[in-house]
């Protein structure tokens, strides 16, 4: 009785895979989105509930001014030293804002009020969209979440 | 004795010393005109190129257009930007869904667009109170200002200002 002699290995046939991966890679880079487009959220007060019936949270308000500089003053926050409810901070570096000196006010103020999650920012006329925004995303990064932009 | 390992059999009969025109070590020089490819390191190489944009792949498509000369400001901490209708500033016009409007024409197309919500959706389904702003980063904050308002005339309370994640 012959034995046939059948081989086990046998070769794959490597072409559909490289024509599939090719198609997909084609696919994929076309519909690719390189740019990551977010969003930072903004609540206004819009109308609704009169002012004595909304329950008074801390509030820290921002004014900006000219140079880069601002006055930071918190309002209904009982827990905050009377020398950290209003205070100014200098412009930093061409014009801009001086972040770094507000993360480290925003962390005094925080250990002294941790309700304070609340911040309103009133900017100039002539304040750079960009400011706004950095701004708004140093807040975020100290905790406070909710943020609101004051209209002129 | 080094004959007798593995490095003997394996490394120092390779395949390139074989295949030399110069000295072949093979059995038998056969000059071959058909060079293998090496389909296999081809395969892995497309394989991760697959993966790698298969994790880049973003499946909500674009939501905002935007011209080559606009810069969004960079965030941080920015969250995921929805579909909602969009407000642009562009060269300080302003533009609703691609319609140009001015401050007070805004208004009455944000209510407009409310209305239209209400004649679509099935009764009791309310419109969202958000609305996508759009912005180059060096705009003043006079040109958004109005837009702050109207959305304020008009209901809209939650704004979202689009942003370039760092």
């Amino acid at each position: 009785m012959s034995q046939s002699k059948k081989h086990l290995d046998f070769e794959l046939n490597l072409i559909p895979f490289i024509d599939l991966l090719s198609t997909c890679i084609c696919f994929l880079l076309l519909t690719a989105v390189w740019l990551n487009v977010g969003s930072m959220n903004v609540k206004q007060a819009v109308g609704g509930q009169p002012a004595s019936e909304t329950p008074k949270k801390p509030t820290l308000w921002v004014f900006l001014g000219d140079k880069g500089d601002m006055t930071l003053e918190t309002r209904d926050a009982q827990a905050l030293p009377v020398n950290m409810r209003k205070l100014k901070l200098g412009g930093g570096t061409e014009g801009k804002v001086d972040l770094q000196a507000l993360a480290a006010q925003l962390d005094l103020m925080k250990k002294s009020e941790p309700e304070l999650k609340t911040a309103l920012i009133q900017p100039r006329a002539q304040t750079a969209y960009e400011d706004i925004i950095d701004l708004m995303d140093q807040f975020k990064k100290s905790g406070m979440a909710d943020l609101g932009v004051v209209p002129l | 004795m080094i004959k007798q390992n593995v490095i003997a059999n394996t490394a120092l009969n390779s395949p390139i010393a074989n295949a030399s025109f110069l000295n072949p070590q093979g059995k038998k020089w056969k000059k071959s005109l058909a060079a293998d490819l090496l389909l296999t390191a081809l395969i892995d190489a497309f394989s991760i190129l697959v993966i790698f944009l298969l994790m880049n792949f973003s499946s909500n498509g674009e939501i905002l257009f935007m011209k080559k000369d606009m810069e969004l400001p960079k965030a941080a901490l920015g969250d995921v930007l929805e579909r909602n209708p969009v407000i642009k500033v562009e060269d300080g016009k302003v533009f609703l869904e691609e319609k140009m409007l001015t401050a007070e024409g805004l208004i009455a197309e944000l209510l407009e667009l409310r209305k239209n919500f209400k004649a679509t959706h099935p009764a009791g389904e309310e419109m969202p109170n958000t609305i996508t702003v759009q912005a180059d980063r060096r705009t003043k904050y006079e040109a958004l200002n109005q837009i702050v308002l109207a959305c304020a005339h008009a209901g809209f309370s939650d704004l979202k200002f689009a942003v370039i994640m760092k």
